[in-house]
């Protein structure tokens, strides 16, 4: 029996939908589920996803990306790439599956609530495939890094981790909670696909497939670009729901951007920030974690809302300048509280990288230079205890992230502060004005405990620094430390010093 | 005479990256303050200097001689120490 083209069965088969008379619709789609809002319902009808794909060519795709991934990671299980790898590049791999492994996962809980509550049935069916595309990369990442948990027992964060309260988890957990979990599905197709899979994710995912590539660690690579190719196609439920949405309700659509942009801006510096700029060998490094930005979110996260109709957020000029500094105050930080990740953080303060970051970011020296330059005459004086912290930075209110990382040093314009706010008695600090806004509009949906609050109520027992790591689950084996054991230090000993060394 | 009380501030010092939390106590002075929150800094992220420091709260410059309880300072509040020449007065 001759098959029908898919043209001419594809728009009847995915439109399947039916009158209700059991129910009503609200029944069926409750508002707080499906949140359409001011959008009425017969408007969704118009729902069209730019890419069709049918069950059968999803299937023989997938597989043929399956065989493809796995058939790598076999051949090279068998080598020794692994020992071969850089070590600030496996802290790149490690942040990674950690932070993002179950992250994989909380999305297909997302695509599931708009395969059940998205509005119209294309949509649904869309999300169907979305779930199944985020069931595989979770079960990607957690098989890859397990491969290499004998080796290194970091890798065990890429499971362990959610499951932990480490502090940059709990960042992570806030984000996305808020952006997968609590809302609505209409929501989530604005913060979701729209908001983090066509701007965020062509950072995590391009970026360092390039960087993974260059570093030798080609299952890595192959992965993450094998990924992205799902998020490309699923990514583009957002579209069509904003468009919708814009027609009735854009100050909506305008307003859950901006607030998760913001937000996704934020944690990527940290998540991807640093390996770029500080992890990936200096030769390897094709662009810096600005210019990406500047390339693949700036130029292009900006043509596309304003194709929709929508206005810059209002903290854009903020955002930019933060491109200068926020992934280098959030490296320091995190290289200098090194035993509260479960990485080892490389420096990337060597001559020759420090000369690399000031050409890409003229005021880096001004800034962070005295920092460092302390941080290395106490290394190079065996004063270890002199680069380990004794308290905690204080955690932001919404992003959870140190106060002063959406600044620098030496900064007039943003400077290293705190915007307090005090609300029913209780004064919360954030680590600028837009994280403040949003935390006020939308507290009772995006609001959590910090780790200082939890130290502070007694949650942290002792309240020590032994205490907090305990509690964060890092154990003495897993506990970060230098990358290079301090190494690239060495150069910046004084010649008196070397000599009697 | 009841016995002295922990106060959390947010404090930052000087030319620091982030601000962090100090645990000082309700009798401490100014000069005791400064100590505390510089403890965590100087020396470490920034390099010593011969000089004074001068504690900031709600803008204003406190004297070295003033208590956490005499200034008002209370719990989650935001604490600023700085360096300042020797022999300037706060």
């Amino acid at each position: 029996m001759a098959r029908m083209k898919r043209e001419e069965w594809y728009n009847i088969a995915r439109d399947v939908d039916w009158t209700r008379s059991y129910v009503d619709e609200e029944a069926v789609f409750p508002e707080w589920m499906s949140g359409s809002g001011k959008v009425p319902h017969e408007a969704w009808k118009s729902w069209d996803e730019p890419y069709k794909c049918a069950y059968t060519d999803y299937v023989a795709t997938q597989r043929e990306k399956e065989g493809s991934v796995y058939a790598v990671k076999s051949a090279l299980q068998r080598s020794n790439v692994f020992e071969s790898l850089d070590e600030g590049w496996k802290s790149t791999a490690k942040a990674h599956f950690g932070a993002i492994s179950l992250i994989e996962y909380l999305a297909v809980l997302a695509e599931q609530r708009m395969a059940r509550f998205g509005l119209s049935p294309a949509w649904r069916n869309m999300a169907v495939f979305g779930t199944l595309d985020e069931i595989r990369h979770t079960q990607m990442d957690l098989y890859l890094a397990h491969e290499f948990i004998g080796r290194d027992p970091q890798f065990d964060w890429a499971l362990k981790a959610y499951h932990t309260n480490e502090w940059g988890i709990i960042a992570a957990r806030a984000l996305f909670d808020g952006m997968m979990l609590g809302p609505d599905a209409v929501d989530i197709a604005i913060q979701l696909p729209f908001t983090l899979e066509t701007g965020f994710t062509n950072l995590q995912f391009v970026a360092l497939a390039a960087n993974a590539l260059d570093s030798g660690d080609i299952s890595f690579a192959n992965m993450i670009s094998s990924t992205q190719t799902d998020e490309a196609r699923h990514a583009q439920q957002g579209g069509p729901t904003l468009e919708i949405l814009m027609q009735h309700d854009p100050k909506r659509a305008q307003w859950t951007i901006d607030k998760m942009f913001w937000l996704s801006a934020r944690l990527f510096s940290i998540l991807t920030g640093p390996g770029m700029d500080y992890y990936t060998p200096l030769e390897h490094r094709k662009q810096s974690y600005k210019e990406f930005m500047e390339e693949w979110i700036v130029a292009e996260f900006l043509r596309l809302i304003e194709d929709y109709g929508l206005k810059k957020p209002w903290y854009w000029d903020e955002f930019i300048a933060g491109l200068d500094t926020w992934h280098h105050s959030l490296h320091l930080g995190v290289w200098f509280w090194r035993p509260t990740v479960w990485w080892k953080p490389q420096a990337g303060v060597s001559k020759a990288e420090r000369a690399w970051l000031q050409e890409k970011y003229p005021h880096w020296e001004e800034q962070w230079g005295p920092i460092w330059d302390t941080l290395i005459e106490n290394v190079n004086a065996g004063n270890m205890q002199g680069t380990l912290p004794e308290t905690l930075p204080w955690l932001c209110n919404l992003c959870h992230l140190p106060i002063g990382t959406a600044a620098s040093p030496n900064n007039p314009k943003h400077p290293v502060r705190s915007y307090p706010l005090t609300h029913n008695g209780y004064t919360y600090h954030f680590c600028s004005k837009p994280c403040r806004q949003i935390w006020w509009e939308d507290k009772d949906t995006m609001h959590q405990k910090t780790v200082i609050e939890r130290l502070l109520t007694g949650e942290i027992q002792p309240p020590d620094v032994g205490g907090i790591l305990a509690w964060m689950g890092l154990t003495p084996e897993v506990m970060g430390d230098d990358a290079y054991n301090y190494k690239w230090a060495e150069e910046y000993r004084k010649p008196a010093a070397a000599a009697g060394s | 005479m009841p016995d002295p009380q922990p106060v959390p501030i947010n404090a930052k010092f000087g030319d620091d990256f982030v601000t962090q939390l100090v645990v000082v106590l309700d009798t401490d002075t100014m000069r005791e303050v400064a100590a505390k929150v510089a403890h965590h800094v100087v020396g470490k992220r920034l390099p010593a200097r011969d000089a004074d420091m001068v504690v900031r709260y709600q803008g204003h410059d406190l004297s070295p001689d003033v208590t956490v309880a005499e200034a008002g300072i209370v719990p989650l509040q935001n604490v600023y120490v700085d360096w300042v020449e020797k022999g300037v007065t706060p």
